[in-house]
């Protein structure tokens, strides 16, 4: 019976494993393709299925005038606009959740938790019942296509994240650590720079994780907010979709614009791991 | 140029936390709130510091509204019953933390924090992160940053009530030579706790708090020898003052088929239905007593606490040596009536064997 | 605490959301009372027309919302299974821990539409590997992308891959915080790892069970990238979601007025069965 547990229990993740890479793998193979070795029949293994050659990646650092695709300038983009809307989301967030989770707020039946609530609840928003009105509101002003169109419609996106994880990060930070701050000497403002935050980088590293993820994979904003003079990654890497399935440099600007936020799964593992996360998700 | 407190009344809900509470502390003495576990110690504090605003009454020191003062401008210290330290600073940053807010010059700082660090005897810890040290050390460390301030008020929460049994005995005992010597004629110094003996040692003015209203004010020497009320008896006693409904029948007390002479101190009283209340310690163990049922027996130190039961009539005695008993097994008690108090149907204090002061 | 300063602190963060949502969110109320279509692009009046339209004469945007609840309800049972046994599995000690955790952790990160791009070479009917691999044991190459019914599950693996992490994230770091002491006690009494489970496990992570799942349903409600790459909605309209449909009314036929009728009552219709699900899920996970 254990043995049979056992057995059970290590089959599952060695499958459940092999399904999370098989697509990495096949990217990784494919991406050293060339027109034969896709096209003719299907291939796996480098030297012995198909020759490989890296005609794939070569592309993606050539000129778009001689036949590359311009990966750098999207990346930049995608770099910008995620780094610049979770910084934002964090800073107001992070103060928001503060005074969410220390200060009672009392407006006729509105309390504390239907402020965190309503902040949180914007999750639900369907991107494409925000994206109707943003388009018409950003071309009537003219940041359609513009990055700092991008950047507005991801706060919305990334705030609710960052107020969730922060709000419960502090409330488990003894509020007498604030108010010992308050008796020495400083006044709200400076107990919170002074104090709280110095002692909330853990969950600040947290929601700032989380604020990256959730705006690197965005994709529906940026295709509906953009056309031709900004593009984010993911859009870049779809238009190359629809052309003539040049696979080999599909799987190439694929793996290269994936691979950054892989590292976070190292650090997300390590919080983990430390026990750090546990609080800050629950 | 006192710290005065006047009808002061909290209630954030429908419970009063503090509940028409008047004071007036003079510099240099020390003042200490007993009560028990959230009889609104902890908020009377937190009212003086400033954290929390009183819904009515008024707070004033040295002739200023108190209330119209921050929190940030008061010049108060706290030490609270958990350990807080700023934790992203060492043992040195922590103590000059306030006085860096304050802007006073460097060399004072310097003279402040290492006579702080003596004190508490610190020395040699300054670079310590606070993580790596012990309970009792954090809590020094807590300490020598409110000493540091040189606050003119000084509260402290109920500080040793984290520690255990030994640290808070040596804590205790340090804490009394900290005050009596390391303290300005300047400072008000408040100390709350649910420790009766605490209160004793220290032996400062008293105020007895539950559920949010004074009960009794006084030397700590008045309110041991003649707590006003029966709550009071029970609040200011460990173990609580055992308490026995009874009768006096001219020169005998009767109570659960028990006869005893009435004490001397009890001739004044009527002949009517009585709470006799008689402290753990004045019983004792006799062969000529009366017999009580063994129903727990604890074991503290070179004490022990007999819980004991006769009909409906259960007591506390405390024998000061360590005995073995057997539970439900028999044992002959003595009650020695030159300590017992009188309490009326009211709850009234009505006889003390330290004769009743009335006021 | 309450010092004055507290509004300092809330209403930069309050008002930029409210500021960011106001206008949309009037003006797609508004914008759903009128004709706005790409002949006559202006804000006219036409009262509940749109509504009347959508609920007596478009069974498209029902059969895609009906759709959408089957993918997202399907994909997030799935997800909360495999991502309990998961986060069961790698709880305890067990050989590369950490290992597999990182692994288990990394769909989330990648980028949904970029990966959707080799899924779609990965199921490639004739080029991709699973036909191939499958036909060499002898199977018929499967019609991923272009069976209607097929087409459904392709779409539900692939959600399944790329969200199943999330729900081993928020499981797993649920697990980690659980008190120890009953553990401890199920362990004294010597029960079975399947009885520790039904009376200690679950029931302490049901309040834990109930918010990842809310949240995975709120997520997958989006489900739009996976399809839009995919499949496009297709075969015909066989995987086509609420989103997917609005989008087309609105940014590709340009029926800007009906499709704000479209958003705000796809977004009242969210907001309410989102509702009425957690409260059932309370009621359901947390009696026992």
């Amino acid at each position: 019976m254990e043995k049979l547990y056992k057995f059970l229990k290590y089959t599952f993740i060695i499958l459940w494993t092999v399904f999370i890479v098989a697509p990495f793998l096949w990217a990784i193979s494919t991406s050293f393709k060339d027109f034969q070795s896709v096209n003719s029949k299907v291939t796996y293994i480098p030297w012995l299925d198909f020759e490989p050659t890296l005609e794939g990646w070569r592309v993606l650092v050539k000129s778009p005038a001689r036949g590359g695709v311009d990966i750098v300038e999207p990346y930049f983009n995608s770099l910008f606009v995620t780094c610049t809307a979770s910084l934002i989301s964090i800073v107001l967030g992070t103060l928001a959740a503060y005074a969410l989770s220390r200060f009672t707020f009392k407006a006729g039946f509105v309390r504390n938790n239907d402020i965190t609530f309503f902040f949180i609840s914007q999750r639900i928003m369907p991107p494409i019942v925000l994206s109707i009105p943003f388009f018409i509101f950003l071309s009537t002003i003219g940041l359609l296509d513009s990055l700092i169109g991008l950047v507005v419609v991801y706060i919305v996106l990334l705030m609710p994240i960052a107020v969730w994880i922060m709000v419960d990060f502090f409330n488990r930070v003894p509020k007498e650590l604030d108010e010992t701050a308050l008796i020495d000497g400083c006044n709200p403002y400076q107990a919170f720079y002074k104090v709280v935050l110095p002692n909330s980088i853990p969950g600040l590293i947290v929601a700032g994780m989380f604020c990256i993820i959730f705006g690197w994979i965005d994709f529906f904003f940026a295709f509906i907010l953009t056309f031709t003079e900004v593009q984010l990654l993911p859009v870049k890497v779809v238009a190359l979709n629809s052309s003539i399935t040049p696979w080999w440099s599909l799987s190439a600007s694929a793996l290269i614009s994936v691979a950054p936020l892989i590292i976070v799964a190292f650090v997300v593992e390590r919080y983990l791991s430390k026990g750090n996360l546990s609080g800050a998700l629950k | 140029m006192n710290l005065i407190g006047e009808n002061i009344t909290y209630k954030p809900d429908d419970q009063f936390h503090l509940n028409d509470v008047s004071f007036n502390f003079k510099k240099g003495n020390l003042y200490t709130i007993l009560g028990r576990t959230l009889s609104g110690k902890t908020t009377f504090l937190k009212t003086i510091a400033g954290l929390l605003n009183p819904d009515s009454g008024n707070l004033s020191f040295e002739d200023n509204d108190f209330i119209k003062i921050p929190v940030w401008e008061r010049n108060v210290a706290m030490v609270y019953q958990q350990f807080i330290n700023y934790p992203h600073l060492n043992v040195y940053e922590n103590i000059i933390f306030p006085l860096k807010q304050r802007k006073i010059s460097e060399d004072q700082i310097k003279k402040d924090v290492e006579e702080a660090l003596k004190t508490v005897g610190l020395v040699g810890f300054e670079n310590r992160k606070i993580q790596e040290l012990s309970g009792g050390q954090q809590q020094r460390v807590a300490l020598a940053r409110s000493l540091a301030k040189k606050a003119k008020i000084l509260l402290l929460d109920e500080p040793l009530v984290n520690l255990d049994y030994k640290l808070r005995e040596q804590l205790r005992e340090e804490f009394k030579r900290i005050f009596t010597q390391g303290l300005s004629e300047d400072t008000i110094l408040i100390y709350s706790t649910t420790d009766p003996q605490e209160v004793m040692e220290l032996n400062g003015e008293v105020i007895v708090l539950d559920e949010g209203k004074v009960l009794q004010k006084g030397p700590a020497k008045e309110i041991f020898e003649n707590p006003r009320t029966l709550k009071v008896a029970e609040i200011s006693n460990d173990p609580p003052m055992n308490i026995l409904k009874g009768t006096k029948n001219s020169e005998k007390l009767s109570f659960e088929n028990i006869l005893i002479n009435s004490p001397s101190h009890f001739k004044n009283l009527s002949d009517q239905g009585y709470n006799f209340g008689i402290r753990a310690s004045e019983i004792k163990l006799d062969d000529q007593g009366e017999e009580f049922e063994i129903e727990l027996a604890e074991i503290s130190g070179s004490e022990t606490l007999l819980h004991l039961k006769k009909g409906e009539s259960k007591v506390i005695a405390l024998i000061e040596e360590v005995m073995n008993f057997k539970i439900h097994e028999k044992v002959k008690i003595k009650f020695n009536e030159n300590k017992l108090y009188a309490f009326d149907q009211n709850e009234e204090l009505v006889s003390s064997p330290y004769g009743v002061s009335h006021g | 605490m309450n010092f004055k300063h507290k509004y300092v602190f809330l209403f930069p963060g309050l008002f930029v959301l409210i500021g960011i949502l106001i206008f949309p969110i009037i003006f797609t109320i508004r914008l759903s009372l009128s004709g706005w279509n790409s002949y006559t692009p202006e804000m006219n009046f036409i009262g509940i027309t749109n509504y009347i339209r959508l609920f007596t004469d478009d069974p498209r945007f029902w059969e895609s919302f009906f759709r959408l609840s089957f993918l997202s309800v399907t994909t997030v049972i799935l997800q909360y299974i495999i991502g309990f046994a998961l986060a069961l599995i790698v709880w305890r000690e067990i050989k590369f821990k950490r290992f597999f955790r990182v692994i288990f952790l990394i769909p989330m990160m990648t980028t949904p539409v970029i990966m959707t791009v080799i899924w779609r070479t990965f199921f490639h009917e004739s080029l991709g590997p699973v036909n191939d691999l499958l036909g060499n044991l002898g199977v018929e190459p499967i019609l991923w992308l272009s069976d209607p019914v097929i087409a459904k599950f392709t779409v539900i693996i692939v959600e399944v891959w790329q969200w199943t992490p999330f729900m081993f994230l928020l499981l797993l770091a649920g697990l980690l915080s659980l008190p120890k002491e009953p553990f401890l006690a199920a362990a004294i009494d010597g029960a079975s790892p399947f009885r520790k489970f039904v009376y200690v496990t679950f029931p302490l992570m049901a309040p834990i069970s109930i918010g990842a799942i809310i949240i995975r349903l709120i997520e997958a409600s989006k489900i739009m990238d996976t399809v839009f790459v995919l499949t496009s909605g297709g075969p015909g309209t066989a995987t086509e979601t609420s989103s997917f449909y609005i989008y087309i009314k609105g940014l590709r036929e340009f029926q800007m007025g009906y499709a704000a009728t479209l958003s705000f009552t796809y977004l009242v219709i969210m907001i309410i069965s989102l509702t009425i699900i957690a409260k059932v899920l309370t009621k359901l996970m947390i009696k026992k």
